[in-house]
Order: C-alpha cells, then structure tokens, then sequence
C-alpha cells in the first residue's frame, strides 16, 4: 500500500492531478484538458490516478490550487486550498532548489515570482491583458494551421527575424497578418510571435525589477522549444525548464497538503476516491439584495448546499457558517 | 433645498453635518454595480475612476429628489480638481438642473469661499454653525476610532461578519445625533458593543499588520475597492488605512497649525523619495509607506485609479521604497474592469508572502 499526497491543480485550460510518496517522489501525474468543466475533469484526472496506480494508495492528503481551487477543494475535501502563486513557488523551492526566478506561462494567465533563500520575495501577475499567454498561442497555431506541439520547433527554423507588435492580442494578430502578406514564412513569424510573447511578459510583469539567475520557466508554455529559445536569447542565460513544467502546480499542492497534515497533526479530510461518483453541482443564481446583482455561486453535494461565494456583501457566504 | 454629497467612506458624517444646518438631505445610496454602470457610461472614458463612480452616485441622488450637491474639490496638480466642473457640465448635458457647490482650498479664494459657506450656512446663526462643526468633528473623530479598532478585530472574530455588522449597526446609530454629548454616548455604546465580539486568541507573534495606502476614495470607498479591507481581515491580516475622514479634515479644513502636525510628519517621511506634492496622494502614499515600515508592519497594500498619475508615480518608486525598508508592497490598480478572481489570487499569495517573512524575521 503506498501512501501519497494529492495534488490538483484546476487551470482555465488544463487540470493536473499528482500523487505524491512521502518522500516527495512523483507516483503518478496526469494532465487532462479542462475545456471549461473543471469538476468533470478533477474527477477524471482522480480517477486515472488510481487506475495508474492500481487503486492500491492510502491518501494521507490533498491540496487543491489553480482557479477552480476552491470548488475542487470543495468536492474532494481537500486539506489546503492555496492560490496557485504559492503553489507553484513551492514546488519550484523543493525540486530545482536555488532558484531565484520563476517564470510561469498558464493557459490565461503568466506570473512571474522571485525567490531568496527558498523563500518568496515578489511575484507580478498579468492583470491587464492576455497577450502572451496559452491560450493567444493556441489560438494563432489554430489560426496558422500548425499543430501547438509543433509549434515550438518550427519557430527554431526560422532564419530571419520579423517584429511582431506584442501589447495586445488582436493587435498582434493583424500585425502578423501583415506579416504573412509581406510574404515571410510560417516559421519566421512563429519565431516573431515568441520574441514578441517573451519581450511583453517580461516588459510587463518584470518592470522595475531585477531578474536574477537561476531561471526555471514551467506552465503548458514552456513545452514550447521556441519561447524557452527566445527567453535565452532576451536574459542571454540558460533557462532551466523542469521534468514536470507542466504539472508543478500540482506537485507544490501536494506538498503543500502534506505540511498542513503533518502541522495540524490531524487526519486528512479527503472524502476518498468516492467523491467521484457523488452527486455534485454547482449553479448560479442573480441575488436581487441591492443593485450589485452579484452572481452568487451555490455548490450542492446530495442535495444538500455545501458552500455559497461570489456575494460582496457576505450575506451568502456567511450564512453557511 | 435638497442637498446632496458624494458617496465616500462613512457617510453618515457629510449628511449630519448638512442636516445640523437645517437642510433637507437626499443621501446618496452605497455604490452598487449600477453605480458603476452609470458612472461609465456617462463620463469620457480616460477619467480616472473616482470621477465615474462619483458621477454615477450623483445620478443616483439626483434620481431620488436632490437639487444641490456638495462637495470638496481637488488641489495640486492633479485632475480631481477639475471634478467638480466636469461633473456640472456631464450632468448638464444629461438634461439635470444641477447645482453644484465645490469646497477648494479656501486660501486661493476667499471671497468665493465666504459666498460658499453662507449659501450652505442656510441662513442659520453663526452659533448654531460653531455648534454643528463641532458636533460633526466629533462625530468623524469617533466613528475613525471605532474603524480603526475594526480594522484590527475582524482579522480574529470567530463568527465571519460580526466585526462588519457592528459596523453596520454603528452608523445607523450615529444617526441620531443632535448635539456633542450625544456623540459622546453613542461611542461608548458602540464600544460596549464590540467589546461583546468573540475573538479568537492570537500570539502577538503570529500577528499581521497590513497598512492600505493609495489615492483616497478607492482607499476610503469599500464599495468599490474589493471591500479590501473586509477581504484582508477575512485572510486573518489586521489593517489600517493612510486615510481617514478626521485626518482630513485636521489637515485641509482645520485651522491651527497642530492639526497639520500627522500629515507633515507622513508628507516628511515621504520627502526622500518625492520632494514635491505632485498632485493626488502620492507624496502621502510613500511617506505612510516608510511609516508602516518603521511602525513594525508586515505589509502594504497599494490601490491606485488605473491610469492615475500621481500614483504611477508613487508606485514606480515602491520598489526602491520596499527594498530600502524590507517591507513588502503589492500595488493594485483598481476600475470598473477588476476582476475579484485574480486580485484574490494576488492577495492571497502576498499574505503567504508576508507571513513567511515575518517567520524569517522572528526566527
């Protein structure tokens, strides 16, 4: 019987699930598609899990993170919920120890987040503009006609360089349409798009502060060969892309519960792998208290409310309490 | 004639004052999404936020009976001075037969301030004015204390929301005023009341001060900043905000050199990093920053309008700040386009931030 941790971490466009032993080794992991149902996919990805491992696990703990954390901690019973920032950080301080700077590139959203000692010191988000991340990528692969897992290592074809305006999405896409038309090719605007990708992110979210080696770059994106090659020529350092880029949200959530359980000294609150099967929904509903008309969100296990937000005022949320 | 005020922090201190000088006050409701709504829809889309929101409040006074609005302008070279104007005119062309009264700093027009004053006096004896003032000045000396005391409990209550519905209770309270003493009385119930609050027991070590500094209104008007102060209690930090109400009266309204004695010792801390008053707050937002710093806080919170000048100034200095005082500082640019999601996210992951700092620090 193995013991492990658990660690989900629920994203815009994927959702990882991780187990963990108790000396941190990875058991299992597995990488699902979100496509915008996040429970289904917690539940898929917890089911594979067992599966892989042959159902022969005692969960010692789970910790959830990722935007859906708070309704996957919900149905799970997680230990820890915790926002993906201190997640990521955390897996990065454990297995590539020394790192001073993170660079995260998710499906919507890019963090950027220094380290000392093993310890946060800062961290940016993007806050204004999705330019840059996954899905944009997607996206213009999509649009390009190139498989995204292709994407990568078409860009280091490339032969020549051609600037493509990064601010904004749309503006970006109108800027490479010119491009094709000016007649460069697939490959070099690929590349464009890469160094115009890392050029903005860093711009954005590293203004006015200093970017200290080593670099560890993890998210989805940084399967992508041509931005990890595009971030070494901009930095003019090597970029460390770890094993497990793209389920480290995952591994910091599972060593994150691991903590709270060995802190607490309480057994874990994972409603086992049972939780799968039970009846669980989430709905949505207009609070006509006051003009905010805030969409509250109600989480029904069995018929039964287990857990209300998305109130300003906290009249939902605290009535559970 | 039916007078209004802008919507900002604790209201209940504007509309007492005007009610005290015999007016009939229409009081504006507590921003809502409509507000906002209203606010963006009628105002040019580069103004900074405050302006949209106030506008929208306006509307919504305006909807329920108001004729006149009251309100303090701007100084310094900073667009809410310009606040009062584009406001006449926005509600103006929106067909409203608006009277607006604006408060400037009264030094660079002492006839049009007199010619104010006596249009809001009301026809009232000067003694009955002296008498309201004070009233009122107590009032906001009293209600700040009881907030500042808030700000610090609601991080250990044990049933969520007991801290904000005292609060709640507070003000309406503080409604019944008429005179001094009984301000004096409804202070001491009011503190009675939150004595009664269960609060968890917390070693002073595991306590986390967080001080809020930023462009007043989206600092004072929970409203629309998040409820950042209800979000960061919630998240177990105790805080303090760089502005209160009584604050600024002392410094702009009352005269007397020893009531500009706080803001000249914070816009003193600020002068290594900002020598000029640039408009807005910003001087303020890096002097109380180096206060909370050499206070002993764990962190700062930073709001700013989006696009508002004299805090892009301010926060482009914050890092240099941060690092000269090792105090951690997260700046959150706030309009009718912040998302909760990722500020929750980004506050979250800064309260984890602090509190390992903090574990490092004692360790």
């Amino acid at each position: 019987m193995n013991k492990v941790f658990i660690g989900i971490d629920v994203g815009s466009v994927s959702t990882d699930v991780v187990a963990l032993d108790v000396e941190g080794n990875i058991l299992s992991a597995q990488y699902l598609r979100t496509n915008g149902q996040p429970i289904e996919a917690a539940r898929q990805g917890l089911r594979n899990l067992k599966n892989e491992l042959n159902g022969n696990i005692e969960v010692l703990g789970v910790g959830t993170t990722g935007s859906g954390r708070q309704l996957t901690g919900i149905m799970v019973g997680a230990d820890v919920i915790k926002n993906e920032i201190t997640a990521h950080a955390t897996a990065t301080i454990s297995l590539v120890p020394g790192t001073r700077t993170i660079f995260e590139i998710g499906g919507q959203d890019s963090k950027i987040i220094f380290l000392k000692d093993g310890m946060v010191t800062d961290f940016a988000m993007n806050t204004v503009c999705a330019a840059g991340t996954g899905s944009f990528l997607e996206h213009q692969a999509e649009r390009l006609g190139i498989p995204i897992e292709e994407f990568g290592d078409l860009a280091l074809t490339a032969k020549k360089n051609v600037r493509i305006a990064g601010r904004c999405t749309v503006f970006a896409e109108s800027d490479m349409i010119a491009k094709q038309q000016y007649g460069f090719s697939k490959a070099e605007i690929i590349n464009g798009l890469c160094e115009a990708l890392v050029r903005n992110y860093i711009n954005n979210l590293g203004r006015g502060k200093k970017l200290e080696p080593p670099y560890v770059f993890q998210g989805g994106v940084a399967a992508n060969k041509g931005i990890v090659a595009a971030f070494e020529r901009e930095l003019n350092h090597k970029v460390i892309v770890p094993d497990n880029h793209n389920v480290m949200g995952a591994i910091g959530a599972a060593i994150l519960a691991r903590e709270q359980v060995e802190r607490s000294g309480k057994p874990t609150s994972f409603r086992g792998f049972e939780c799968t099967d039970l009846q669980f929904t989430p709905t949505t509903f207009i609070c006509e208290g006051c003009d905010n008309s805030c969409e509250v969100i109600k989480v029904e296990m069995d018929k039964k409310v287990v857990a209300m937000w998305g109130d300003r005022c906290g009249k939902w949320t605290n009535s559970l309490l | 004639m039916k007078v209004s005020f802008p919507y900002m922090g604790t209201t209940v201190i504007y509309k007492k004052l005007l009610e005290l000088l015999g007016h009939e006050v229409i009081e504006p409701p507590e921003p809502t999404q409509r507000t906002i709504d209203l606010g963006v829809k009628y105002s040019p889309e580069f103004a900074c936020f405050p302006l949209k929101v106030v506008l929208g409040s306006y509307i919504e006074a305006l909807e329920i009976g108001a004729e006149t609005l009251v309100t303090s302008g701007g100084h310094g070279p900073c667009r809410a001075g310009f606040y009062g104007e584009t406001h006449k005119k926005i509600l103006e062309n929106m067909g409203y037969d608006v009277d607006i009264i604006v408060f400037d700093g009264y030094k660079r027009d002492i006839m049009g301030t007199i010619k104010k004053v006596l249009r809001v006096k009301n026809g009232k004896p000067w003694r009955t004015v002296w008498k309201a003032i004070k009233t009122v000045y107590a009032m906001a000396k009293a209600l700040d204390g009881i907030e500042k005391r808030i700000g610090q409990m609601r991080a250990y209550e044990i049933h969520r929301g007991d801290c904000t519905k005292a609060w709640q209770k507070i003000k309406k309270s503080f409604d019944d005023v008429k005179t001094i003493e009984d301000v004096e009385r409804i202070e001491k119930e009011s503190h009675i009341l939150l004595d009664e609050i269960a609060l968890r027991d917390v070693p002073d070590s595991d306590r986390l001060r967080i001080g809020i500094v930023g462009e007043i209104y989206v600092v004072m008007e929970q409203s629309i900043n998040l409820r950042i102060e209800e979000t960061l209690g919630s998240l177990g930090a105790e805080v303090e905000r760089s502005q209160y109400i009584s604050e600024w009266i002392d410094f702009n309204l009352k005269p007397g050199a020893s009531a500009k004695e706080h803001e000249l010792y914070i816009l003193k801390k600020g002068e290594k990093y900002i020598q000029e008053i640039i408009g807005g707050h910003a001087k303020q937002t890096v002097g109380h920053i180096v206060d909370y710093a050499e206070r002993g806080f764990d962190g700062v919170v930073h709001l700013m309008p989006f696009a508002c000048l004299p805090e892009l100034v301010s926060q482009s200095i914050i890092p240099t700040i941060s690092k000269d005082y090792n105090i951690p500082v997260i700046t959150l640019p706030i309009d009718e386009q912040t998302g909760a999601a990722n500020v929750l996210t980004r506050l979250e992951a800064f309260m984890d931030l602090i509190r390992n700092n903090k574990k490092t620090k004692t360790a």
